[in-house]
């Protein structure tokens, strides 16, 4: 169903992405005004595939470095209606989608925020991704909070109300019910999910030690590990 | 869990010592690797026990060893329940048990956690509430279950028996005990009637059988009784010691224990009396029951049966039905802190706090053993990492009997240089033997040093290879493949074997993972370092302030290159 990233070649001009910066240190936080294009996200480093299917852009956040591949569904139309009913005006643009940094969700994945039924009407609850999370391909995620340094394998399905905890590995084809709470650290898999191990402690520790990653340029060698700093990751992506 | 190929996994040494508090050195295991000449088979039940991928792996500083999970003492820092992320006391877990008591509770059908819902329909949160499974959707209703309150569905809980029954807390089980002992107890004065038919009483005023709770609450009341009448004057101790005293407990197994033991009986000349009825905690065995279950089976199918499974996690051993089941209340969690098993340093230490996920201590492998990586040579997708695409290298089709080379790539996690020494078998163990080369066995691997310290040293572009030559490398035996500032790579050949030549030796077709392609491989790593760094002190007495000291490591570690389809 989904098509596979192109090949570097013929991605030219597939993300929607900004310049190198300069000083990785400096994060800018975008969140769009709903008329403005896509290119500005550009000032952030975010990278944004132009086969991407991005609804109310005005609710999204994207916290730097952050890679949409293609085919990927953002519902950011899709936000709470309490809370604007009562704040009106440009200033209280509701979120619906917030994602922090370095986090990369992979083709064909679809992010819907929760819903639950108040008073016989739905309300959507804002969806919170923490910094250098990575979402498998073909992923659906309806979870309420994913923290930081979460890995999310290939096809899983992540039900409402969902909490996914720092560190904790999603193994693939995993169905997580609604309104699990993953503990810090773990590793779960199955239908429905169930924590199978810990990850160790090792987890998103590069292998290079202190000094910086794996080897520079190693010829093609993986220098991002799940669970670490998806930095380079991001960085590979064109 | 399933590991996509390639992976490495590294064996810790306590494979093969017997007892795991022998500090051997590095040079000790090389020779006596050297000497018994034996290689280590990753397929053998043993090393399921000993590989582990490094990121599991730790490492005590002061035995300069590798630790894995079996070589390690792990300390209890705190308790708390994974659902709800509220830590519990020690001495409410030792009360209370391990599970959570406030309203964190798992499908007994389906293991999800289940959610607290309102059966009022007008939207507003009212009484009644159920507990209801949002994945399989069964919900406390159908074991005829509501709650009052929306929180503290524990508490709530252990007062409702299936059915919507009251459970009777310890106290009043307590008075009703004594209220029908005393009823009993007149009953047998007046009549002297055999002790049939005081049973029949019990069971008419019981309506069925006791349920698992009455019958522990008796039988510990009974035992209790027992003691406390055989040891009436203990100066030591009081009576709710006393019940688990090591006195008590011999004397519960005298009990058991043949008539051959007689210098205890003249001890203790009278023994205690086994319970006698079902006041007691008797159950006598009806065979009335188990005809009801299987009428009930063959009436209904096994769908109203449990599956093991769910058989298991249910508290009562004795469930048969569903209607039978409850909801489980989760299970707490520790925080651990882990020790090296022979010279008790500490390894890890979390940081207390539930929420928080930092270490205070963390001695890892990965920072002092170098990591070894395999991947295709033909594949070189220079940067589509994060797109594993189809055209990349098939590592779960390597073709028998086609050489193919691959990479292995070692970095160094060191602050020093290190010398590498790898060796391997030839042919690989299993009864699909494939044929190892490593081109070039013995090399050099940089150090850790800063990232830059490689930009400014050298004019060439940096970040994008470091490698030593400007042409391509070749493939060529004595010569490193690539090098950069602190990793090396080296090319390996290996002939894939044919899988079909398993079934001409007589056994028949290959079992599980056997087609996989592992290939074990032993490392020895020889660097100096200043013994003055060593922040423990540890060699000392040899290297003197700015003196080098030579180390040297040695393990062995599986690399699995694919599956070979043939």
């Amino acid at each position: 169903m989904s098509r596979p990233v192109a090949k570097k070649a013929a991605a030219k001009g597939e993300y929607i992405e900004t310049l190198q910066l300069l000083f990785p240190s400096i994060t800018l936080v975008a969140t769009l005004p709903s008329s403005a294009p896509l290119t500005s996200y550009k000032d952030s480093g975010n990278k944004v595939s132009r086969r991407s299917a991005i609804t109310g852009t005005a609710n999204i956040t994207l916290g730097g470095r952050t890679v949409i591949m293609a085919d990927v569904v953002l519902r950011g139309d899709l936000h709470s209606t309490r809370p604007t009913a009562s704040s009106s005006g440009k200033e209280g643009t509701p979120t619906s989608i917030s994602i922090g940094k370095c986090t990369v969700v992979s083709t064909g994945t679809v992010l819907k925020p929760p819903c639950r039924m108040s008073r016989g009407a739905p309300n959507f609850y804002p969806m919170k991704i923490g910094d250098n999370v990575f979402i498998g391909p073909n992923c659906v995620i309806s979870a309420i909070a994913i923290s930081s340094h979460v890995h999310i394998g290939a096809n899983v399905t992540i039900h409402p109300f969902a909490v996914i905890k720092e560190n904790v590995k999603v193994l693939p084809n995993t169905v997580v019910p609604s309104a699990m709470v993953i503990a810090p650290g773990s590793v779960v898999g199955g239908r429905p999910a169930r924590i199978v191990g810990e990850v160790g402690e090792g987890w998103g520790v590069s292998g290079g030690g202190a000094g910086g990653g794996l080897g520079v340029g190693g010829g093609g060698e993986e220098k991002w590990v799940e669970g670490g700093d998806l930095r380079e990751l991001v960085r590979s992506i064109r | 869990m399933a590991q996509t190929f390639p992976y490495t996994y590294y064996a810790c040494d306590c494979y093969d010592s017997n007892n795991t508090s022998s500090t051997k050195r590095a040079s000790q295991l090389l020779q006596e690797a050297e000497e018994d000449e034996r290689t280590f088979d990753p397929r053998s039940p043993r090393a399921n026990y000993s590989l582990y991928p490094l990121e599991h792996l730790l490492y005590c500083e002061d035995c300069q060893q590798i630790r894995c999970p079996r070589c390690i003492i792990e300390e209890t820092l705190n308790w708390y329940c994974p659902s709800c992320l509220f830590e519990v006391p020690s001495s409410v877990v030792k009360s209370d048990g391990n599970r959570c008591t406030r309203s964190c509770f798992s499908c007994p059908l389906c293991t999800s956690p289940m959610q607290t819902f309102s059966l009022d329909m007008t939207g507003e949160s009212a009484p009644p509430f159920i507990l209801e499974c949002q994945y399989c959707r069964w919900s406390t209703l159908e074991i005829g279950i509501e709650f009052e309150k929306g929180q503290g569905i524990a508490a709530q809980l252990a007062r409702i028996g299936n059915g919507g029954k009251h459970i009777p807390t310890n106290k009043e089980r307590d008075k009703e005990r004594e209220r029908r002992k005393e009823i009993e107890g007149r009953k047998s004065r007046d009549l002297l009637s055999p002790s049939t038919e005081s049973t029949n009483t019990d069971a008419d005023r019981a309506d069925g059988p006791p349920s698992h709770d009455d019958l522990f609450s008796n039988l510990t009341a009974f035992y209790k009784s027992q003691v406390d009448a055989q040891t009436p004057s203990n100066p030591f101790s009081s009576h709710d010691i006393n019940f688990s005293s090591p006195s008590a407990y011999s004397r519960i197994m005298n009990l058991y224990s043949t008539t051959g033991s007689k210098k205890n009986k003249r001890n203790k000349p009278s023994a205690m009396r086994e319970v006698a009825s079902s006041l007691e905690g008797l159950t006598i065995h009806d065979p009335a029951n188990d005809a009801a279950a299987i009428e009930r089976i063959k009436k209904e199918g096994w769908g109203v049966t449990l599956s093991p499974a769910q058989k298991h996690a249910q508290i009562n051993p004795n469930v048969r039905f569903v209607d039978e089941l409850r909801p489980l209340a989760t299970l707490l969690c520790t925080k651990r802190s882990k020790r090296c098993r022979s010279c008790r340093q500490i390894l890890t230490k979390p940081e207390s706090k539930i929420t928080s996920t930092r270490y205070k201590i963390k001695l890892l492998a990965l920072n002092h053993i170098p990591r070894l990586s395999i991947r295709a040579l033909n594949a070189m997708p220079p940067a589509a990492v994060a797109s594993r695409t189809a055209d990349a290298f098939d590592y779960n089709a390597l073709k028998p009997g086609m050489p193919s080379h691959f990479l292995l790539h070692i970095s160094n996690p060191l602050f020093d240089p290190i010398k590498v020494t790898l060796a391997t078998p030839s042919t690989t163990p299993g009864r699909v033997q494939s044929r190892v080369t490593i081109l070039c066995p013995q090399f050099d691997v940089g150090a850790n040093t800063d990232i830059w310290d490689d930009a400014l040293s050298s004019s060439l572009s940096p970040i994008k290879r470091g490698s030593i030559t400007d042409q391509a490398p070749q493939i060529e035996a004595g010569k490193i493949w690539d090098r950069g500032r602190n990793w090396t790579s080296v090319a390996v050949e290996i002939v894939p074997g044919f899988t079909n030549a398993v079934s001409s030796d007589g056994r028949d077709e290959l079992e599980e993972d056997e087609d996989v392609l592992e290939i074990p491989i032993f490392v020895r790593i020889e660097y100096e370092t200043d013994a003055g760094a060593d922040e423990r002190g540890l060699g000392d007495s040899r290297g003197s302030k700015g003196e080098k000291e030579r180390r040297e490591e040695a393990f062995w570690t599986v690399v699995g290159v694919g599956r070979i389809k043939g």
